[in-house]
């Protein structure tokens, strides 16, 4: 084994280990949206006090579960595609559609960056209802997600460069 | 047409053909049209990020998905084959119509079809099979088609996203698939006994009387499943939402107090599952949230209404088509995406055809719900593959039968709105 495959690898356990902490977050964001609602539930039935916090933690875990979870977790094969064309067709052409919709992905995502960062930091006075927290702080998942994004598609590119396509698998994703 | 917003159209068409997941190609085609349009960029965030945080109703997705995985690991549907075999195993085709049978109790426990299908595919499939009973490719077709029974049944996934982009109340829909989803169920069992008395298929020992208190009582988690969600929502002690998170504790509880059968591991990877499918629908929904937007801003439905006024439009003609588009495009997109992308452009129009949005709603989710199990893109079709072994091609003539006795049940609905309407109207829906 020679020192750039030794290098790789090293890498690959890097990256194995975060995506085993990002889903680790998007489990706990679940969770925590469940646990609200039953708090809520109870708080409600047993004790006679209604809760407010609880439904707004439970939306933020929400978004950020999406997001974050879109971000970090997803893989290629967990998205939900048109798939009937794409997986019809050859390694090489796959790997043209690839370039087509990444570059196109990158370009739009990065244009829209700035004012995306700045609509989120513009948000910095105001604060949710209940919990107080600012709401460019809730917000900034989408900054996250939108960076992680770019990085993903040109990642995919170069991939797609040298002649690998990524892999998909049909039906992923639904919820129906 | 060299509008931004044809550019936006060609964008999101092109992007979702060579295969970029819907949900970006909807936020990037929606970018390019903020782009030329001149419009501030940062609109893209705002609609996705306020749309998801204003939308309480959406929460159910998640927390439906997450019932339906710990279900799963519970096993608490293995129990329901025996009581569905004391029900209907006498007849002629008995497995198929317990098949049906439970498909249709474990509707009114889980919102979504992929979910049934997961959860009592394999053993399904291995009851009807077991000594060559019944071949492989029609067990597999009869559990498919009746897994499509599911999200019509409340509790449902797609009836939640439907009610997102309609404002119509979750409760309502629920209701208004009771009766459709039943005779859904009731158009498969009369194209199973046809084909069972075409092929003499097997008939089911009967099950002494003396036994049914036994089987019913083993039976009863799941069984009380449905009682709980439904006598819960329409008593108005919960909302649907809520609903979907007592499911999952119920879900839960059943399998580690009663059952006994739920370890930290199956948990934790029945909280991840569900995580993971909760992004990836979130992806959609956002993607939609966004398009939507600019749909909105390009009055698009005042455009659509107005040309469709020159047609001179019948209620009844518009929702004949609207059945045959959703129909062709069931066979080629899936469902979420019909329903978040396509079905807002029709919504406007059934409006102002005076078309009750509830009726739309039910009719729209049984057809793409048929869409499910229509080739060439058929989820359940792929997936009943994977868990059967059975080529494809058979399993698609063998549910053929059974998707023209939906599309008949789908038209009935759609024409006699009693079907539909007649319960919630019960509970005081004033449509």
């Amino acid at each position: 084994m020679n020192l750039q495959n030794i290098t790789l690898e090293k890498w690959m356990t890097v990256g194995r280990w975060l995506r085993r902490r990002a889903e680790a977050v998007t489990a706990a964001l679940l969770l925590i949206m469940f646990l609200c609602f039953i708090l809520t539930i109870v708080a409600r039935y047993v004790f006679n006090y209604p809760l407010g916090w609880t439904e707004e933690a439970s939306m933020m875990a929400w978004i950020w579960c999406t997001l974050w979870g879109a971000a970090f977790v997803l893989r290629e094969r967990d998205e939900v595609r048109f798939d009937i064309f794409y997986s019809s067709v050859s390694e090489k052409t796959r790997c043209v559609f690839t370039v087509i919709t990444g570059i196109a992905a990158i370009l739009l995502f990065a244009i829209a960056l700035p004012a995306v960062f700045s609509y989120v930091t513009f948000l910095k006075v105001e604060k949710t209802a209940y919990l107080g927290i600012r709401l460019d702080y809730l917000y900034s998942i989408y900054v996250v997600f939108s960076v992680a994004v770019i990085v993903r598609y040109v990642a995919l590119v170069w991939f797609a460069l040298r002649g690998r396509a990524p892999d998909i698998q049909i039906g992923a994703g639904s919820a129906l | 047409m060299t509008s931004p917003f044809a550019f936006c159209i060609y964008a999101i068409l092109g992007l979702g053909l060579l295969g970029l997941p819907i949900g970006y190609s909807m936020i990037t085609g929606s970018i390019l049209y903020l782009l030329l349009a001149g419009l501030d960029l940062g609109t893209s965030a705002e609609q996705i990020l306020n749309g998801l945080y204003s939308s309480y109703v959406l929460l159910a997705v998640p927390l439906f998905l997450f019932s339906a995985e710990l279900m799963n690991v519970s096993k608490m549907t293995d129990q329901l084959l025996r009581f569905c075999d004391m029900l209907v195993g006498r007849f002629r085709g008995g497995l198929g119509h317990i098949n049906i049978v439970q498909s249709i109790i474990f509707a009114g426990m889980s919102g979504s079809a992929i979910a049934d299908l997961a959860a009592t595919g394999r053993i399904s499939i291995d009851m009807m099979t077991r000594n060559n009973r019944y071949p492989l490719s029609y067990a597999a077709a009869v559990t498919a088609a009746s897994a499509v029974i599911g999200p019509i049944i409340p509790p449902s996934i797609p009836m939640v996203l439907y009610a997102l982009i309609s404002d119509t109340s979750v409760g309502y829909l629920f209701l208004g698939g009771v009766i459709p989803g039943l005779l859904m169920a009731l158009a498969q069992m009369v194209i199973n006994t046809v084909q069972a008395h075409r092929h003499d298929y097997p008939v089911e020992p009967p099950i002494p009387l003396r036994e049914w208190p036994c089987i019913t009582w083993v039976a009863m988690p799941a069984l009380l499943m449905p009682v709980i969600l439904l006598g819960g929502i329409y008593s108005g002690v919960m909302t649907p939402t809520e609903a979907a998170a007592v499911a999952a504790a119920y879900a839960f509880l059943v399998g580690a107090v009663w059952y006994r059968n739920i370890s930290v591991k199956d948990t934790y990877k029945a909280v991840l599952n569900s995580s993971r499918s909760t992004a990836s629908i979130g992806m959609l929904i956002a993607g939609a949230l966004v398009f939507n937007y600019v749909v909105t801003i390009e009055q698009i439905p005042v455009t659509v209404k107005g040309l469709l006024a020159g047609y001179d439009l019948s209620p009844n003609m518009f929702l004949f088509w609207v059945n045959v588009i959703l129909l062709v495009l069931g066979c080629l997109l899936e469902g979420s995406t019909i329903i978040l992308v396509i079905l807002p452009i029709f919504i406007p129009t059934a409006k102002a055809l005076g078309i009750d949005l509830v009726h739309f709603g039910v009719i729209a989710v049984f057809n793409i719900m048929i869409g499910l199990v229509t080739p060439p893109y058929g989820l359940l079709l792929f997936i009943i593959t994977a868990i059967s072994g059975a080529p494809l091609r058979h399993i698609i003539r063998d549910t053929m039968p059974f998707v023209l006795a939906m599309v008949v049940a789908l038209f009935i609905i759609t024409y006699v709105p009693d079907t539909v309407l007649w319960l919630p109207r019960m509970m005081g829906y004033k449509g």
